[in-house]
């Protein structure tokens, strides 16, 4: 799954140093990852990254990224991470942010639409969906919500490596250190902001919607009020998909956010 | 040495397949309630309550009570309701509450009432016992689990602020925000209600205790990690230059007395089978252990401490009764038996605080009442004279 094509390194935003893969050529994509933490130089990013430099950090209070004392709430990562954009001097950068860092690069958008180039969100959190609730991935335990998160994930050649692979123990306190990050980031109000939806509305950058049509944390139904709250927003619908459309159709996804970066 | 006695209260009219049919299998959090039948429960509140004042009559020095939230294994989730009620019903004994549950208390000013009114109605009776409460209590209340050690403390010094502090002042902490607190109604005990702390060993919070002079109260822990958690105890407080004695520990246990060993033996099987899924029908890890509830820091302090591990794996509810009974983790028999298991208990332990936990789960009512008198007539004045023989002093007799 890995290749040579990007490097990793640690680089220091607002005194806390991060950990970001990077790899490609082109116009900058910022990738902000969810729940599950930095999954590495996946599939996707490698394909986007041949029109594309790909920027994927580890959030701070995640793996090896460090958290800045204040760093409480969403929208506090969301101001953390335009401060990255300033310090990388990402002019014009598109985000791709899949469910908590869907979020994040949501409130991004409502706080600093004109230092952005585009926006995919990908089955993402932040916005209430009006049937059923979000799934707790908190109460249903990693390995269940792991479960939950693919349609079909024997189709997944990444999947036992990514998901099922026995870890070292200090790996296991990396993980361990995302899921107390999350907690503190979305406890409550469980994965939403009362007020997102209503701020999404004054969005104007090309947006894309990507949602797995069998996504059981986040129904699609949280998605297509995204789409309605971002005037001229795309929505493009994954059939045959759970919760990571990027992790379980690598290529129908990059085939979208390469063609949303074109038609910018 | 200080004598209290404890149950859960627990509502136990449900079978063990209506654990092992819920949502994962769980007794807490999200058991459903509608196993619950308020006429059975009216019942048993009212004659919960009546053992403890029979315990007062009794001769116990304190009725120790406590609290969790979304479960059949404690019926106490309002515990200052029943201390209330307790206040003014009993006359004599010590109230001890261990304990609140801070960090789910979005209003520690209002919880520092409570407790006052508790200690004004009881003249002066309440020992007020303050915990981080399990995980349970975290979801039940929807706390983030991150914040517990934090909100723990911060209302614990807002308590003890107010209720030492002349007001009106004001208080901007990190998770409470007063503009005047000045509660009119402050405790009858000066400076404030004595503070004890229970738990089951964390060594931050016994460290914590320790610089606090609050005696901790160990809840069914192996006497091999007891006498290790002592030794850390100590350590925290020689640092702030005092040396702990007995009154500065207590012990928790399962205690059942009947005529005969065979009968207790039979009957404190009730123990563990009413709590059905406490140990036998397992709760998922993150019910008692949400993410952040315990940081990586403090679990890697944690490790660094030499804190031998329980002996019985899975704890009292689950190693098997005969192992747990064998190890005198719970002692059952007729008052002869129960004396000699409990002085050899005692003689390890130290306490100047004893806690004997007579019933719960599917014990009924009379064998309740039945273990209470044999402890009335036969095990309370042995406890007694094996106090003084040890030199057991509790933290009435000398300060901790």
């Amino acid at each position: 799954m890995t290749t040579t094509s990007f490097v990793e390194e640690f680089i220091e935003v607002g005194g806390a140093k991060i950990h970001l893969l990077k790899g490609g050529d082109g116009p900058p994509l910022l990738f902000l990852h969810s729940i599950e933490g930095n999954l590495g130089w996946l599939p996707w990013m490698e394909e986007v990254s041949k029109s594309a430099t790909v920027y994927a950090p580890t959030h701070p209070g995640f793996g090896r990224s460090e958290r800045p004392e204040f760093l409480e709430s969403v929208s506090d990562m969301a101001r953390f991470y335009l401060w990255m954009t300033q310090e990388l001097k990402l002019d014009a950068v598109t985000l791709v942010g899949h469910f908590l860092g869907g979020w994040i690069a949501a409130e991004m958008a409502t706080m600093s639409p004109g230092s952005l180039g585009g926006l995919v969100l990908v089955d993402a959190a932040g916005v209430r969906p009006d049937t059923c609730e979000i799934a707790d991935i908190f109460l249903l335990g990693e390995e269940e919500t792991t479960r939950l998160s693919f349609h079909d994930a024997p189709s997944v050649p990444e999947y036992s490596d990514l998901f099922e692979r026995e870890l070292s123990t200090e790996e296991r306190e990396l993980k361990v250190r995302g899921r107390e990050m999350t907690t503190r980031l979305c406890w409550k109000p469980y994965m939403y902001d009362r007020s997102l939806e209503w701020l999404l509305q004054r969005v104007d950058i090309p947006t894309l919607v990507v949602w797995g049509a069998e996504d059981r944390i986040i129904p699609p139904s949280a998605g297509n009020r995204i789409h309605e709250a971002i005037a001229g927003s795309n929505l493009e619908v994954v059939p045959g998909c759970g919760h990571l459309p990027h992790v379980e159709k690598p290529g129908e996804f990059s085939g979208m956010v390469l063609r949303h970066l074109a038609s910018d | 040495m200080f004598l209290m006695r404890f149950t859960e209260r627990a509502y136990f009219h449900y079978t063990e397949e209506d654990v092992r049919n819920s949502y994962r299998s769980a007794v807490r959090l999200t058991f459903p309630n509608s196993h619950f039948d308020p006429e059975t429960a009216a019942d048993m509140y009212n004659y919960y309550l009546d053992e403890y004042e029979y315990c007062e009559e009794m001769g116990f020095d304190g009725l120790m009570l406590n609290e969790h939230h979304n479960t059949p294994t404690c019926m106490g989730a309002a515990m200052n309701l029943e201390a209330a009620i307790l206040a003014r019903a009993t006359k004599n004994a010590k109230i001890v509450l261990l304990g609140n549950p801070l960090p789910i208390s979005d209003n520690p000013v209002r919880m520092a009432e409570e407790l006052a009114e508790i200690d004004l109605i009881s003249r002066g009776r309440l020992v007020s016992g303050f915990v981080r409460g399990t995980g349970v209590e975290s979801w039940a209340t929807n706390t983030n689990p991150v914040h517990n050690r934090e909100r723990f403390q911060e209302a614990h010094d807002l308590i003890i602020k107010t209720w030492t502090t002349p007001g009106p002042f004001r208080w901007e902490g990190r998770h409470f925000e007063y503009r005047v607190v000045n509660p009119f109604v402050r405790p009858l005990q000066d400076p404030h209600p004595p503070v004890w702390v229970p738990g089951s060993a964390s060594p931050e919070t016994m460290i914590w205790a320790a610089q606090h002079h609050y005696p901790y109260v160990f809840l069914e822990a192996d006497p091999e990690v007891v006498g290790d958690a002592k030794a850390i105890y100590a350590e925290a407080a020689n640092e702030v230059g005092y040396e702990p004695g007995p009154q500065n520990f207590g012990y928790l246990f399962r205690v059942h007395v009947q005529d005969t060993d065979e009968k207790a033996y039979e009957v404190g099987k009730g123990f563990l089978s009413g709590n059905a899924g406490v140990g036998r029908v397992p709760m998922p890890p993150e019910y008692m252990n949400p993410p952040g509830y315990t940081s990586i820091e403090g679990r890697r302090r944690s490790s660094q401490i030499n804190l031998r591990p329980d002996r019985l794996v899975g704890g009292v509810d689950s190693a098997g009764y005969d192992r747990v009974v064998g190890m005198n983790r719970i002692v059952v028999g007729n008052p002869d038996t129960v004396i000699r298991k409990l002085r050899e208990v005692l003689s390890v332990i130290r306490p100047g605080i004893l806690a004997v936990w007579t019933n719960d789960g599917s014990i009924s009512h009379e064998d309740s009442m039945r273990c209470l008198e044999l402890m009335d007539s036969d095990v309370l004045p042995a406890l007694r004279e094996i106090g003084e023989e040890l030199e057991l002093p509790g933290p009435f007799e000398v300060a901790p």
